[in-house]
């Protein structure tokens, strides 16, 4: 009977607690301080900021059920930052990268909270999640500089910078129906799984070519299912209506399926590939991509003459004992990004100067392998003024720089640009 | 016409797919009794060492698949007869779904650490060449793994049907799953049957993993889950016993997969819903409908009645010191790790013990439906989503307060849980277990991705309520929910439900006999832990404010079980053990330096130890330390049933007394 009045009493606290919180929700988080202002005083006291050394850490899906090297991307940060230890550092500091945190792809948000408060680094550098970036929000509030690959939708933070601004899946874009009309390609098929990204992946494209009609849209399916390799059915429909353009947004598995798929019915098509930019792939499988086109968002490793920024990049790999491909590539941007930050906010750095310093670029090249972001707008504008991109053609199973001039990387469109009117490069 | 049957050849290589792991299944659980989920596992671990020795280390083809098939593949199988499933012989089809489950979370984290995340391209298989053509008819196309799967098929139904139809071993084999010691008293030796079946069933796991990986561009342990999920229908079809109608499933998986492609137009809803879900839409309807199945006999030991009664819970046996000292030692640990928390410790450390809190609620509802109801639920993660999203979906649709929105959640998720079990509850055991795993696959596949549901490719955020905004004071609100549900899962367990359940599980027959309805009470079960699953995972959402159907997955709701039934399914105190050990491990791995895919690992093999030890493991470690501390105790210190003999089998069920927790 005692046990039961003291149930009844903790219970009626409990009510009290619950229905007092339940009239409402948060409508916003509390901020925290993003680091303070060292004025004119030497010393830099920062997170992470010794007087011999800058520590920064990343988090990344290291493990992961798709078997992908994401944690490669603290390779590119350990070259980026040998080189440029080589050269003195920073301010008389030697860059370091603390041990990488490895979400598992769905602890991100626990893992970049160990980041933040366990940690002690001065910037977040090497952020690459298989799934949704959860920690995004922490990142955001915590205010420290941010440097990822960006592939979610939670990049829009004034502190969180990457391999691109604000992205739009789902928005039409002059790019695809060009290089149909280039390609001499009239009838287009799309295929996309079932899956959220995926099939708004499709809709863009299917709307460019709405919007931008230089090929009809024959086949469109945004119901395969993750996991899927028996594409006879769609590859044979696509063959009666003569594809000869097909886009996916689908991953290795799907492409290789289709590509298979489509020589064994001897479906005369090629496909573009938005993730095929990996030469191990390519390598295994070249044969069945003959003249497919693959997007690169940063200049290809097989640029002649490589700039110079391609051209330290690939050395100091080398140097490291490792093999370049997309991962480390977007290390070794975020670490020049942040070494871009630290020049512009100068001996007295501190977080907010470096973020604040990022913010005025207008055209970041991340080390020399972009065409160049404008951080002034690009982390809300999901539609720049020009969007530039390189593309590759598989030969063999190498990759062949195409669309572009001999001495220029990147294809680039102005918004609201015609298929008609000739694009720039750079 | 023509193109009906265009579409029904383009079906069959991949029905052979199908057929190949379902055959496998039927051969496992023909011969030794157990549904095996570990099939695909299995098949994993041959397909990555063909790819080891084959592609990185150069050994030409056929020295790699003679390695890999006939001397690898059976020895693995070999390995688990005789360390694990010899000795569940005579335990619950239950207890060896366990088992199989827990093999099959860790065997290919175990495969995933020794390759190494690296890039797998270039899987090749053991046809001469995987992409030679062969026309048929001019018209239809098969090329060389593709062959090799069909051919393959063919041949090893026919062997297998020559094996149980004429081979005197094939008799046995069957003997010894219905009843080991009977077949024993007959004068075959049980051990060798065994040992024979586990090697034969693991080489054709060996064979179909060589056979299958080249259908992928790289190798990643879940494209043969999903494979495995997929290919239970036709074992469904199969009623788990004929390969040849695992065969015929297969394939009419596979044509009726195309045939909807063909036919349905490729953008429309219909085909959106359908396609992807066939597969576990089927099992899920064969299950319910299919005839052979509702009165397909789960093997169950005759002889299974002389086992000993299990053993009281080590709280119920203790003296009155050492549960005084237990409960003082308890409470000054969670005060002052609650006073470090709320004080002291860094949001990082405060996360943690959130998540681990979170997680105790939904593990409290397998504490409902397994530890006390004795089913196993494959879906509770899948629950957890429902609660999660609906209790998105309206803050976001309706701008209602988080509060009482999770409590809506939970509702929801329970009502879910109750519409579920209904059709469920008619199967019982293992085909329970493999209902709720379809409707987990179904829900990841069909519902999630939609944007009314879980906000598609842009997750819905979720606030925190007013007054539990900040890391500290929300670890507080969760403490106070997962008070309030543990009170409430003590009351049931106390409750007339808990012993209409208690009785249940005694014996049905018995508890009809007094008048207590089967159905409804069971149905109350699901759905009272559905709610509790909902309830944690909308919590959950609000911890991280956002709820992403990968924190939902049925994968987890497989590690779920293994976790909760490898520490200690039938107790709170298990449910709250299973959520620190969930958030802690991985921090204590990293203090060693040791990746944190290991707590797939050590949970996985923990899992095990179920059918020995269906108290949990550390329910089995208290019991050893109470011997141990009460032999040094005065005598009128001890309990009044010290040192009892622990259960021998899993069909051995522990007393939920009430008094444990």
């Amino acid at each position: 009977m005692r046990g039961r009045s003291r149930l009844k009493v903790l219970g009626a606290l409990v009510s009290i607690v619950l229905v007092g919180a339940a009239c409402g929700n948060a409508s916003s988080s509390p901020s925290k301080s993003s680091g303070t202002d060292s004025g004119k005083n030497t010393t830099v006291d920062q997170p992470g900021v010794t007087k011999d050394t800058i520590t920064v850490g990343g988090v990344a899906s290291i493990t992961n059920a798709l078997n992908a090297p994401y944690g490669d991307i603290f390779k590119g940060v350990k070259a980026y930052f040998a080189m440029q230890n080589a050269k003195g550092g920073m301010y008389g500091r030697t860059l370091e990268l603390a041990t990488p945190r490895d979400d598992q792809m769905v602890n991100n948000l626990k893992e970049t909270q160990g980041l933040l408060t366990q940690d002690n680094v001065f910037a977040a550098v090497g952020l690459a999640t298989i799934f949704d970036f959860s920690g995004a929000a922490e990142l955001g509030k915590a205010g420290i500089p941010s440097f990822g690959w960006n592939i979610n939708a939670e990049w829009n933070k004034p502190n969180l910078f990457g391999n691109s601004g604000a992205l739009c899946l789902g928005c039409a874009g002059v790019e695809l129906p060009w290089m149909a009309k280039q390609l001499h390609k009239k009838t287009i098929g799309i295929l996309a799984y079932n899956v959220a990204d995926s099939k708004a992946c499709a809709e863009g494209v299917k709307k460019s070519f709405d919007q931008f009609p230089t090929a009809k849209v024959a086949f469109y399916t945004d119901s395969l299912s993750f996991g899927a390799t028996n594409f006879a059915v769609e590859v044979g429909q696509m063959k009666d209506a003569g594809v000869d353009f097909i886009t996916t947004c689908m991953d290795t598995n799907g492409v290789l399926a289709i590509a298979k798929e489509a020589r064994k019915q001897s479906l005369d098509a090629i496909q573009y590939l938005p993730n095929g930019y990996d030469q191990k792939f390519m390598d295994a499988n070249g044969e069945f991509f003959q003249n497919s086109i693959v997007r690169v968002p940063f200049v290809p490793f097989e640029t002649k003459p490589a700039p110079a920024g391609l051209a330290d990049y690939l050395k100091w790999m080398n140097k490291q004992g490792d093999a370049p491909n997309e991962y480390t590539t977007y290390g070794w941007m975020n670490a020049a990004m942040l070494v871009e930050g630290l020049k512009g906010a100068g001996p007295n750095f501190t977080q907010a100067k470096v973020v604040a310093a990022l913010n005025k670029l207008t055209d970041d090249t991340g080390g020399g392998l972009l065409d160049g972001i404008d951080w002034t707008t690009q982390h809300t504008e999901t539609r720049p003024p020009e969007s530039c991109s390189a593309y590759v053609k598989v030969v063999g199973s190498k990759f062949v720089p195409t669309f572009v001039p001999k001495g220029k990387v990147f294809l680039c469109f102005k918004r609201d640009q015609g298929v008609d009117v000739p694009p720039t490069y750079k | 016409m023509t193109e009906f049957l265009t579409y029904v050849i383009q079906g069959i290589p991949y029905g052979c797919v199908f057929a190949l792991v379902a055959i496998g299944l039927v051969l496992t659980y023909k011969t030794s009794g157990v549904f095996n989920l570990a099939f695909g596992a299995q098949a994993f671990v041959a397909a990555a060492v063909y790819y080891d020795v084959h592609v990185r280390h150069g050994w030409s083809r056929w020295p790699a698949l003679a390695f890999v098939v006939l001397l690898l593949s059976p020895a693995l199988g070999l390995l688990l007869d005789v360390a694990i499933f010899r000795h569940l012989r005579t335990a619950s089809p239950i207890a060896k779904l366990v088992a199989s489950l827990g093999l099959l979370v860790a065997v290919p984290q175990i495969v995933t650490i020794w390759l190494g995340q690296a890039s797998t391209f270039g899987v090749v298989g053991i046809w001469w060449d995987d992409n030679a053509l062969y026309r048929f008819g001019g018209k239809y196309v098969l090329d060389g793994k593709q062959m090799a799967i069909v051919v393959s098929t063919v041949v090893a139904v026919v062997l297998l049907g020559l094996l149980f139809r004429f081979a005197p071993i094939g008799l046995r084999m069957r003997a010894v799953v219905e009843s080991p010691r009977m077949t024993e008293l007959a004068g075959v030796n049980s051990d060798r049957v065994s040992a024979f079946s586990w090697m034969l069933s693991s080489l054709f796991a060996g064979l179909a993993g060589v056979l299958l990986a080249p259908l992928y561009a790289s190798l990643a342990p879940q494209n043969f889950t999903a494979l495995l999920i997929a290919a239970i229908a036709a074992a469904a079809f199969a009623r788990l016993t004929s390969i040849p109608m695992a065969l015929l499933g297969g394939l009419l998986l596979g044509v009726i997969q195309a045939l909807l492609s063909g036919y349905l137009p490729p953008a429309s809803v219909i085909a959106q819903s359908l396609k992807p879900t066939l597969p576990f839409a089927a099992l899920f309807l064969l299950l319910l409908f299919w005839p052979g199945l509702r009165s397909a006999v789960q093997n169950r030991d005759p002889l299974s009645g002389i086992d000993p009664p299990p053993s009281p819970p080590v709280a119920a046996s203790r003296g009155k010191f050492l549960t005084n000292a237990t409960r003082i030692f308890g409470t000054v640990v969670v005060v002052g790790a609650l006073a470090w928390l709320l004080t002291g410790a860094t949001s990082y450390w405060v996360g943690i013990a959130t998540t681990a809190v979170v997680l105790s609620v939904v593990f409290l509802s397998i504490t409902v439906i397994t530890g006390m109801a004795g089913q196993v639920s494959l879906c509770q993660a899948t629950f957890a989503g429902v609660g999660a999203f609906s209790t998105a979906q309206i803050v976001k649709v309706f701008g209602l307060s988080v509060l009482p929105t999770m409590l809506i959640g939970a509702l929801v998720a329970a009502f879910v849980g109750a519409l579920l079990a209904v059709p469920m509850l008619r199967l019982g055991g293992i085909f329970l277990s493999l209902g709720t795993l379809a409707f987990a696959v179904m829900f990841d596949t069909l519902l999630a991705p939609l944007g009314w549901v879980s906000g598609g490719a842009r997750p819905v955020r979720v606030p925190r309520p007013i007054g539990f905004v900040d890391d500290r004071s929300f670890l507080i609100l969760c403490v106070i929910v997962l008070v309030i549900v543990s009170v409430f899962v003590i009351f049931i367990r106390r409750g007339t439900t808990g012993h209409f359940l208690h009785a249940l599980r005694g014996s049905e027959t018995a508890a009809r006999s007094i008048g207590i309805n089967p159905t409804r009470v069971r149905i109350l079960a699901f759905a009272v832990s559905a709610g509790i699953a909902g309830l944690g995972g909308g919590l959950l959402a609000v911890q991280k404010n956002i709820a992403t159907k990968e924190d939902y997955s049925y994968f987890l709701s497989l590690f779920f079980v293994v976790l909760v039934v490898t520490l200690m399914p039938s107790t709170v105190e298990g449910a709250i053990n299973a959520g620190v050990g969930f958030a802690l491990v991985p921090e204590v791995l990293k203090l060693v330096g040791v990746s944190a895919s290991w707590q797939f690992v050590l949970f996985g093999l923990g899992a095990i130890t179920y059918a020995r030890h269906p108290e949990g493991v550390l329910e089995f470690q208290k019991r050893k330390s109470l011997a141990a501390i009460e032999k040094r105790l005065p005598e009128r210190w001890r309990g009044p049933g010290a040192n009892p003999p622990a259960p021998a089998s899993a069909l051995a069920v522990p007393e939920p007394a009430g008094s444990v927790d």
